[in-house]
């Protein structure tokens, strides 16, 4: 690796000596505490990062993998009794669970966590508890959902889990409840990390580090991130609403008492078709890293690719209905279905022209991150061409729940997934671990996984195209499937030692690898500035970002403006006492506040285990331990974002603010807890749309709505709710313009005023509510009234919870005209339920009148 | 019996099996493309080495992006989807008419046929006429199914709160096989049908047949298992045998058993021994079956097979 530019001399700007002297103490500040102790309140970003990918591997090894050995030791010849039955629909249930919820995700998110604070040349991320929470969330819920096999209660409804099979009554025992509970734990980690993610992306990056120099796996990461909001939330309420069926009684899937049996297809392809690109973008955003490293050459068209990313993104929310072109649509949603499955091509064609222009241009160097970049194009490049073909609905329901798909899939996903995370590993290895990989062993395990997966997966196509199901133990001779199953798992045998050689090379590495050095591939992003593996802050002094690829066109990274110096400098050796992250403007990254970026502690472990006891007694039916581990849940969360005084008295903060122009909040950022609140006020919002399309679905498939022996609900009370938490609406806006006009009375009495008031519309609401005679298990009707009441009601009540702690800190004069971020936070809080409220149950009070 | 969508037999695999042999064409070529690409850009001679990065956005390159990467594929998905449409027109989904409907309810894990117009009950076992559009219309009885016969159509779901229409056609006489293509619980592997297309002399005589009650059993033995299956034995809680007191409506109808040449939806061939394992021990052939093992005399069981056997 000795062609291209040579790396920018290090140390060249004079920066050297304070930089030794301050570099100890901020490796010391931002380094969880020793021991064991310290395992349970890190919150380091690399350390976590790690963890999340660790557990990610130990979930596939421990049934993703071995689960699709045994299926294809089944499989091999035909009426094979190696496994029954039961066994083998645990196998698949179990194999495409773990690979879509355990394991691609939480790899994809510790990818993130780790290299996204170098790569953007920022100290840390926003919310490192939040990090940690995440992290503990999807480990328990893994280790809940995989404890069914304990109690022999092991999944077997598919990794879709489609009703009604998998509604009480056709999968009566708590295998189910498993798998619902145990990924529900999961998927509150995803969104955590999203956000952590979001807002590390849009404001926390090194000054002068425009949204135009972002690098493409930041963007791709960013696209990652929205897209697990909006496409996990509603699994999550799908989840709800399959387990209040299965736990208490209701009717929202079961089709004799006004439930629907294709709703939960709905919800779950909602999620089910993005989650493909939640996990091929930031893939693709890998391959874009990669590319231009190993071709010595800038990536070509940069902003088509950004763009491209963020068009799949988008068009991939309009795609669901192509996982149900046989359950009898009509034709003209089969066509719209059809038309936006296919136009996928165009940003993933622009996708594959910037890479190949980037290739053509540029002058290869074939290293293994490298080859795996090759091995995605080809793979994917088939996984994409049959994703066309499966697009088209009448090959589609020949293709369909065939082999196939399966065929089609896997090529999508480990071409489009599973190599570009073996190419990450071995480019970023040497940054994290001070080591190399050995070229030698990397291109045995390339060769033999490029080799092993082709064998495996493509004569999969040619047993589908004759008319083999998926999910199937076995068949019979004559069915002429016998020599394509028997390749497939020669195949397997493949693939497992180029694994095994992957796992051998990793191993051999960290013990006697040969030495990385800070840039060993002569690259152009940020992170290969510091040193390998980067000290616990990673930058002392952060960067000054003038190019896209700053490694490559800037002499120093220290350099540029003269205000930006002195400031990157002055924050080098200022404050040592706390942690300090810088926020930055979100399109130009100018400094916008310095702030305290909060450090160990043990509240997010115990805020998960409050989560995992929360769901754990859903699964053993003990309702009262449901409200324990939710009370442990809220007071964990509340302590660990209770406000800490700050380390250092106010005009200290205020001298750095005038020297520098930039502002100092050593309580906590305000501009981060502004972007947490609005994600905050997105995620309630996606949860109550996917509340409010199920109200719709269940109504259009009901002749009658409500049911025949139920009245429409009366008005009167739901009015006057309405009335009075509209009212308080207006109180929380009064308190604002209150409190930013420095008038603490007024302000006190309109927060008092918005409590009272939006406190009694909710009294009278859950009044209200209780008065019907008709219950929530009778009939889907009463299902999703009480649960979307339910929904918004539990909104209210966070809301009141948060105007309670408002109150009581606005009496002690915490706030005043220059800090009440949290009251703004707070007002929009109330301002968006408000909207929810008025929206829902006008929908649930007015709605059965309409037509 | 190995029949899948690339040996179409009827209009509607015809018309998927065209739309598939297109789309293959057009992806080898986007593959030969692309991989002629791939490979000269890799190995292609270069000039001499150049000391700096190359530059992010040589001109030319936006005509690449335009050119191959959007309006390439935009002419693609153009001709795709145009045959896709075109393919979606011969999708019926209603009756034409004309055409025979038949009833097919999905259960766990086995078919319940009906053929509505001609007073049918059969059950694992469809006989269409060769030339005459077939109306299956398909609903389930408990979870989702799907209906797939490759070498004559598409696959439909089978719902338990929708009625879907499957519009069939067999060119030639022929026996298919319907596999269940929509996982449906323990058993979805062993959920198959045997679909019989044959010309309408022989379709016509086989309705005929399947609307007579069930014959008188010749013999002793025979009349003795009828006893067996109607009284102690239970059989007839779940099963119906036309013309007796047998009128169970969970499981499949047996009227005509023995004219069948599979057990256990299409499991198993429809010899005598497999029968007596089968009333014997169900789940040995097919575990997790609803039906339970019979217990009976052995001279009880060989009297109930053997009335089995006379359902001609």
């Amino acid at each position: 690796m000795s062609e291209g530019p040579a790396p920018p001399p290090e140390g060249q700007d004079g920066l050297r000596v304070e930089e030794g002297l301050t570099h100890d103490e901020l490796n010391r500040l931002f380094a969880d505490p020793p021991g064991l102790w310290g395992q349970l309140t890190g919150v380091q970003n690399d350390k976590l990062g790690k963890r999340l990918m660790l557990t990610g591997f130990f979930f596939l090894l421990l049934g993703g993998s071995f689960d699709s050995l045994l299926m294809r030791l089944q499989l091999a010849i035909p009426e094979n009794d190696l496994l029954s039955p039961q066994m083998y629909n645990e196998l698949f249930t179990n194999h495409g669970t773990v690979v879509m919820f355990l394991v691609i995700l939480p790899i994809i998110e510790g990818f993130a966590i780790m290299t996204l604070p170098l790569l953007l040349g920022t100290r840390e991320l926003p919310f490192p508890r939040l990090g940690a929470f995440s992290y503990w969330a999807v480990l328990f819920g893994g280790l809940l959902y995989y404890s069914s096999t304990l109690f022999r209660l092991v999944p077997d409804g598919g990794w879709f889990a489609y009703t009604p099979l998998s509604g009480p009554e056709y999968s009566p025992d708590l295998a189910l409840d498993f798998w619902v509970l145990g990924l529900g734990v999961a998927e509150v980690g995803a969104i955590a990390a999203a956000i952590e993610i979001i807002i590390g992306i849009l404001k926390m990056r090194a000054p002068g580090m425009t949204l135009s120099r972002l690098p493409i796996f930041a963007w791709s990461l960013l696209v990652f991130a929205f897209m697990i909001m909006f496409a996990f939330t509603p699994l999550i309420i799908g989840s709800l609403l399959l387990e209040l069926d299965r736990g208490f009684g209701m009717q929202f899937f079961n089709p004799e008492l006004g439930g629907s049996s294709l709703l939960w297809q709905h919800l779950f392809w909602i999620f089910g078709h993005p989650e493909v690109y939640i996990q091929f973008i930031p893939a693709a955003g890998v391959v874009s890293m990669i590319v231009p490293v190993f071709t010595r050459h800038r990536i070509v068209g940069y902003t088509w690719l950004v763009s491209a990313l963020v068009a799949i993104g988008f068009l991939s929310f309009g795609l669901w209905a192509h996982h149900m072109f046989a359950v009898g649509l009509p034709p003209l949603v089969l066509s719209f279905f059809a038309a936006a499955s296919m136009l996928i091509a165009i940003p993933a064609g622009v996708q594959f022209v910037g890479w190949l222009a980037t290739i053509w241009a540029g002058r290869p160097v074939f290293a293994t991150p490298f080859l795996f970049v090759i091995g995605f194009l080809i793979i994917f490049v088939i996984g994409g061409i049959t994703g066309v073909m499966v697009a088209a609905v009448p090959f589609d329901l020949q293709a369909h729940d065939s082999f196939f798909i399966v065929g089609h899939m896997h090529y999508v996903l480990i071409g489009g997934v599973a190599f570009p995370i073996f190419a990450g590993v071995y480019y970023w290895f040497p940054k994290f671990t001070g080591k190399l990989l050995d070229e030698r062993l990397g291109r045995w395990n390339f060769w033999l996984l490029f080799i092993g997966v082709n064998v495996t997966f493509f004569p999969m196509h040619i047993a589908g195209l004759k008319g083999m199901p998926r999910r199937i133990y076995t068949y019979t001779e004559d069915t002429g499937w016998g020599i394509y199953n028997l390749i497939s798992t020669i195949g397997v045998f493949i693939i497992a030692p180029g694994i095994a050689v992957f796992v051998w090379n990793v191993v051999r590495s960290l013990r006697r690898g040969e030495p990385a050095g800070n840039n060993p591939w002569n690259a152009d992003t940020l992170e290969w500035a510091v040193s390998s593996p980067p000290a616990e802050h990673g930058w002392t002094v952060l960067p000054i970002v003038r190019s896209r690829h700053p490694m490559w066109d800037q002499d120093d990274l220290h350099s540029g403006d003269e205000r930006l110096e002195r400031f990157v400098r002055a924050l080098a050796q200022w404050p040592l006492r706390w942690r300090a992250g810088l926020i930055v403007s979100t399109a130009d990254a100018r400094p916008q506040e310095v702030f305290r970026v909060a450090g160990p502690s043990i509240w997010p472990l115990v805020a998960a285990c409050g989560l995992v006891l929360t769901f754990i007694a859903e699964l053993v039916k003990q309702r009262w331990l449901i409200a324990v581990g939710v009370l442990v849940l809220v007071t964990a969360v509340i302590r660990w974002n209770r406000p800490e005084d700050p380390p250092m008295t106010k005009e200290e903060e205020d001298a750095f603010e005038r020297e520098h122009n930039v502002a100092v909040n050593a309580g906590g950022s305000v501009v981060v807890a502004t972007w947490a609140m609005g994600l905050l006020i997105l995620f309630v919002g996606i949860a109550f749309s996917s509340l409010l399309l199920s109200y719709f679905y269940l109504r259009l498939e009901n002749p009658a709505w409500p049911p025949p022996g139920i009245a429409d609900p009366d008005l009167t009370w739901a009015i006057v709710a309405a009335t009075l938490v509209v009212a308080s609406g207006f109180g929380a806006f009064a308190a604002r313009r209150r409190v930013r006009a420095g008038d603490q009375t007024g302000f006190i009495a309109a927060l008092g005023a918005t409590l009272v008031l939006a406190g009694a519309g909710a009294a009278v609401q859950f009044r209200d509510a209780l008065q019907f005679e008709f219950g929530g298990t009778h009939h889907a009707y009463g299902s999703i009234f009480y649960t979307l009441t339910g929904f918004i009601l539990v909104a209210a009540v966070a809301g009141l919870i948060m105007l309670g702690m408002a109150l009581y800190y606005a009496v002690r004069g915490q706030y005043g005209v220059r800090r009440h971020a949290t009251v703004a936070n707070i007002a929009r809080y109330w301002t968006a339920t408000v909207v929810v409220w008025v929206v829902g149950f006008g929908t649930l009070y007015v709605g059965p009148r309409l037509v | 019996m190995a029949d899948g969508s690339l040996d179409p037999q009827g209009p509607a695999a015809e018309s998927m099996a065209d739309l598939w042999w297109l789309m293959l064409s057009l992806g080898v070529a986007v593959f030969v493309i692309f991989a002629v690409v791939l490979a000269v850009g890799l190995f292609r001679r270069r000039p001499p080495e150049a000391s700096e990065p190359g530059a992010e956005g040589p001109r030319r390159f936006h005509a690449w992006m335009i050119g191959a990467g959007v309006a390439g594929p935009l002419v693609i998905i153009a001709i795709v989807f145009g045959a896709t449409v075109h393919a979606m027109r011969g999708i019926e989904t209603t009756a034409p008419p004309g055409a025979l409907v038949i009833d097919v309810v999905g259960h766990q894990w086995w078919w319940e046929v009906r053929y509505p117009e001609e007073g049918i009950t059969a059950a694992n076992e469809i006989h269409i006429p060769v030339g005459r559009p077939v109306a299956l219309r398909l609903t389930s009885a408990d979870v989702i199914h799907s209906f797939w016969v490759p070498a004559l159509g598409g696959k439909l779901d089978m719902l338990p709160d929708h009625t879907n229409i499957l519009v069939l056609e067999a060119d030639e006489p022929g026996e298919h096989v319907s596999r269940c293509a929509e996982y449906c619980g323990l058993q979805h592997t062993l959920m198959t049908m045997v679909v019989v297309a044959e010309g309408e002399e022989q379709f016509a005589s086989w309705v005929a047949a399947r609307r007579q009650p069930a014959p008188e059993p010749a013999d002793d033995t025979a009349r003795r298992g009828r006893d067996v299956f109607i009284g102690t034995g239970g059989c007839a809680s779940c099963h119906a045998v036309r013309g007796t007191t047998a009128t169970g409506i969970v499981g499949p109808d047996l009227t005509h058993l023995a004219s069948r040449s599979t057990l256990g939806a299409a499991s198993i061939p429809n010899t005598p021994a497999n029968r007596a394992e089968w009333v014997s021990d169900p789940h040995d052939l097919k575990r997790g079956v609803a039906m339970p093992a019979a217990e009976l005399s052995p001279e009880d069981l060989a009297a109930v097979v053997a009335y089995l056997g006379s359902l001609r």
